[in-house]
């Protein structure tokens, strides 16, 4: 029968590489198409990953901590008598690395956004894991692979050193034990947060990221900010130390700029009187039974509804062609430890706050447990950056291509103001868009922010 | 009505422990007893039997002082002043209890606490009544009591408990312990180094229970060979005082002694404190409590004996650190109960910390096992010391130190080695790799950690 090879699927649109973490399978057991072969962490997420043929899975090319880039053969699924020599023999054989393709994939992506592939119309197509033989694709996703039948990909298949955490010297704080499990179970103990005396990783940090390889990365709700942990300065010891790019960390480094220098980014800052916003969230708030709603929540409303009026704010840059959409799938920027992630809370414009408040919270809470599924994670029109837990008065955002533009959103701040009677106090909150000049000109941004600021001010809106 | 931050019922290791840490975190603090600071351990416990312990051992001392070549003659050995001794240690003890709380501005309220809410303590004392509230919590550590089987009254004269053990100045010619935990063995020791008859029973199929089985059959070793009979497996189906004896009837024989003393078990004071009136969850006759201490009901904490097992001191004082942080808004690290050393102070002693052998391999580990005899430490044939040994499981795939047994001298000051280093999760490499000074009797739990990696040295 038919030998059926497995690659490093393409589970976002800028994925290059994934990284195994572990095989739920072992080499020499039978799989049935459909079952969970593995589990991936790509850029944004981790992602279990099916298997697309049946039979045996006979080899396994790349081992759990390795990566890969997309595309490369990481094992083999065939019949016990089938000859997968040849099969394995390409892979591991092959003179191009995997810098010369995917170097082959990137300047496509930095001349020409345009050739980023449509935005899917229907949502499936994303989490299905793509392989050579069968299931429609799209365009991008086949030309990568077309790239790697031609030039097998050598991958990272260089045993990992036994013991990486004892290797890193006085930069992981993790008990002895917790080192020699986590060495014994391929877990990578700089991804892991400790919840030990003074952030030390113990036993039980091992064990729940050997687990569930996801959740190990999440900050700990109860841990105190690291800026307030005191640090205690010091003239001796290193002056420096070069910290290896997270998966996610390279994606933001390598994508950002391929926003800033080719989209020309212009800004435009508005002021919004919170006061009777917030006063309808409190009682809102005080509601027995009703989701707690954030002033996030609340811009998110507002923006998906304004957006329906300014579909020239919720559009998209083709190269050749303006997409405006029709729906608002929101982007929620989320920051995690290592950096940040965008969910995307769909068809934002027909759901109430309630439903936002709830949505939102749920996207949240897995993006930090690193639990999102790849098809949230895309197809947002426009996006949100709220920076208001952090004190922050105004900022301004990069946009995320494709999308047209962002808002960057400020604290609730109380401030004096001008009323009719002298001097008062109102809350407020400065909100500066981003947008692409290619796709819209200033005033637009400015109209559109002004009745984001109308709706605001005008809260009960929201609610009808 | 007195108000303080944090009301404590109680002052044994647990509640005077809690109280010490809120005070020294800003705190006001009242603290009820019913009887005298410290509790059973200070008063009638921990501390007195260890004194008494302290006499069998140095008896035991001059017993073999030929072995030293120093001959004894005329020695004469007072019971009743070992008693004697052993309650001026425990006055000396609740005396520094009493001064740790003027130091900390405790206020000590003499009398019986009884919730009259969540946040109100009444206390009926010598003086009549007082009523204290708590502004921030209600800390109850009534402890426990010794209890008795079906049908079987204690008198504190022919049929006693370790109340009556500790206070009795007479000894008797012959007395039967039934049950051979902690108390029942360390009693049984005192008794025997003072010449009484003794005879230890137990239900279960050997001594000391919760032990590694090779302890228990070290400890059946060293205690009959001073004259100990130990008869286990047997039920006692009726304790008859008779005046001047008390039969003991079991389906392992009859037994006929001066005394009985009761060593089997204690149960928690839970009653006539108020529990049942601001509803209280209970679990076995322990009060049911929150990783902090907190009970059913917020704002009331319990810890110590009442609060489940294991009913020992050192487990008390660490429950109490955790409830005073956690109503001081400390957010305190839970207690590792698995991580809790219990300890024996018989002759020769019995430490221990994690996992028995047993139960390490019933949790489908594949385990390592190393044992070093004292026999062959230079410091303990030097201390004519030699009964016992150090025996470490290990995980053998990770090293984990999944539990240590100690027998023999000294070796509940040892076995804090293996407790530090399982709290730091230190695997048995770290314990090889760290120098123990020689000679030590410490030497060998570093030997018995060797002997789990295949390769111990002195052996």
């Amino acid at each position: 029968m038919a030998v059926t090879k497995v690659v490093m699927p393409k589970l976002s649109e800028q994925m290059e590489a994934g990284k195994v973490i572990k095989w739920l399978k072992k080499e020499g057991d039978r799989v049935q198409s459909g079952d969970i072969l593995a589990e991936v962490e790509t850029d944004k997420a981790d992602v279990e990953m099916e298997a697309f043929g049946s039979g045996v899975l006979r080899k396994i090319l790349v081992t759990a901590g390795d990566k890969a880039p997309v595309g490369a053969l990481i094992g083999v699924i065939a019949e016990e008598g089938d000859d997968i020599n040849a099969v394995v023999a390409q892979a591991g054989g092959g003179a191009p690395s995997a810098a010369a393709s995917s170097a082959g994939a990137k300047p496509a992506m930095a001349d020409r956004p345009a050739a980023v592939p449509p935005q899917p119309k229907s949502e499936d197509h994303a989490e299905r894991t793509p392989s050579p033989s069968k299931g429609p694709e799209s365009p991008g996703i086949r030309r990568a692979q077309e790239t790697v039948a031609q030039q097998p990909v050598v991958t990272e298949m260089a045993p990992r050193p036994q013991a990486p955490a004892a290797a890193d010297g006085g930069r992981v704080k993790a008990s002895p034990l917790a080192r020699k499990i986590a060495a014994q179970s391929g877990v990578d103990l700089k991804l892991v947060h400790g919840s030990g005396p003074g952030g030390r990783i113990v036993r039980r940090d091992v064990e729940a990221a050997a687990a569930a390889p996801a959740a190990a990365a999440a900050p700990s709700a109860a841990a105190p900010s690291p800026a307030l942990r005191p640090v205690t300065p010091t003239v001796t010891g290193p002056e420096y130390e070069d910290v290896a790019l997270s998966t996610m960390r390279a994606a933001i480094a390598k994508r950002m700029p391929l926003s800033k220098a080719p989209v020309p980014h212009f800004y435009v800052t508005s002021e919004v009187a919170m006061d009777r916003a917030w006063e309808l969230r409190e009682e809102l708030n005080g509601l027995e039974g009703q989701p707690k709603i954030s002033v996030n929540d609340l811009v998110i409303r507002t923006c998906a509804l304004t957006l329906l009026h300014h579909p020239g704010v919720n559009a998209s840059f083709q190269g050749e062609s303006i997409r405006v959409f029709h729906r608002v799938h929101m982007g929620i920027a989320v920051a995690l430890e290592e950096g940040l992630i965008t969910p995307v809370l769909r068809d934002a414009h027909a759901k109430t706050l309630a439903q936002i408040a709830v949505e939102a919270r749920d996207l949240a809470e897995r993006a930090r447990q690193r639990k999102l599924r790849t098809q949230e994670l895309s197809g947002a029109t426009f996006s949100i950056s709220n920076l208001g837990m952090f004190d922050v008065r105004d900022f301004s955002a990069i946009i995320n291509p494709p999308e047209g533009a962002i808002l960057a959103v400020g604290s609730v701040r109380k401030v004096p103001v001008v009323t009719d009677e002298g001097l008062g106090v109102g809350r407020r909150m400065a909100m500066t868009i981003s947008c692409d000049h290619r796709v819209m000109d200033g005033a637009m941004g400015a109209r559109f922010l002004q009745d984001v600021k109308r709706l605001l001010e005008e809260p009960l809106r929201l609610l009808v | 009505m007195a108000k303080y931050d944090l009301v404590v019922v109680g002052t044994g290791p647990g509640g005077y422990v809690c109280a010490i840490r809120a005070a020294q975190l800003g705190l006001t603090v009242a603290a009820v007893e019913d009887d005298r600071p410290g509790g059973v351990c200070l008063n009638w416990g921990c501390i007195p039997t260890k004194a008494l312990l302290r006499n069998a051992e140095v008896v035991h001392l001059f017993e073999k002082a030929e072995t030293f070549g120093i001959t004894v003659q005329g020695m004469k050995v007072d019971y009743a002043a070992a008693v004697q001794r052993s309650r001026g240690v425990a006055d000396r003890m609740a005396k520094g209890v009493e001064f740790l709380f003027r130091k900390n501005k405790i206020t000590l309220v003499p009398g019986t606490g009884t919730l009259k809410s969540k946040n109100v303590v009444e206390v009926r004392g010598k003086d009549g009544l007082t009523t204290l509230e708590a502004g921030r919590a209600v800390i109850l550590a009534t402890g426990s009591e010794p209890r008795s089987l079906p049908g079987v009254a204690i008198d504190e004269k022919t049929v006693i408990s370790s109340n009556g053990a500790v206070r009795n100045e007479a000894r008797p010619k012959s007395i039967v312990v039934i049950g051979a935990g902690a108390v029942g063995v360390e009693f049984a020791d005192v008794y025997r180094s003072y010449g009484v008859e003794v005879t230890l029973l137990e239900a279960l199929p050997r001594i000391v229970p919760i032990e590694d089985e090779e302890v228990s059959t070290q400890l059946t070793r060293s205690l009959s060979r001073r004259g100990i009979t130990i008869k286990t497996g047997v039920k006692v189906s009726a304790v008859k005082p008779m005046g001047a004896s008390v039969v003991i009837e079991t389906d392992g024989g009859r037994f006929e002694a001066e005394q009985v003393l009761m060593a089997v078990g204690r149960g928690a004071r839970t009653k006539g404190i108020g529990l049942e009136t601001i509803g209280v969850t209970l679990e076995r006759g322990f009060v049911k409590v929150s990783p902090t201490m907190e009970t059913s009901v917020k704002g009331v904490y319990a810890i110590g004996d009442m609060a489940g097992a294991p009913l020992l001191a050192h487990k008390a004082m660490a429950e109490g650190v955790v409830a005073a942080e956690a109503v001081a808004g400390k957010n305190p690290r839970p207690i590792d109960y698995g991580n809790v050393p219990s300890c024996t102070y018989c002759r020769p002693q019995v430490a221990s910390i994690g996992l028995t052998e047993a139960k390490a391999k019933e949790g489908g580990r594949e385990v390592a096992v190393g044992k070093f005899p004292f026999t062959a430490s230079g410091k303990a044939v030097a201390m004519a010391e030699t009964e016992g040994f150090v025996k470490v499981v290990a995980d053998k795939k990770t090293g984990e130190i999944l539990g240590a047994h100690i027998i023999g001298a000294e070796a509940t000051e040892m076995i804090h080695e293996f407790a530090v280093g399982r709290t730091l999760e230190a695997t048995v490499d770290e314990i090889m790799h760290t120098i123990h000074a020689h000679p030590t009797l410490s030497e060998a739990a570093l030997e018995a950690t060797m002997a789990a990696l295949g390769h111990a040295i002195h052996i």
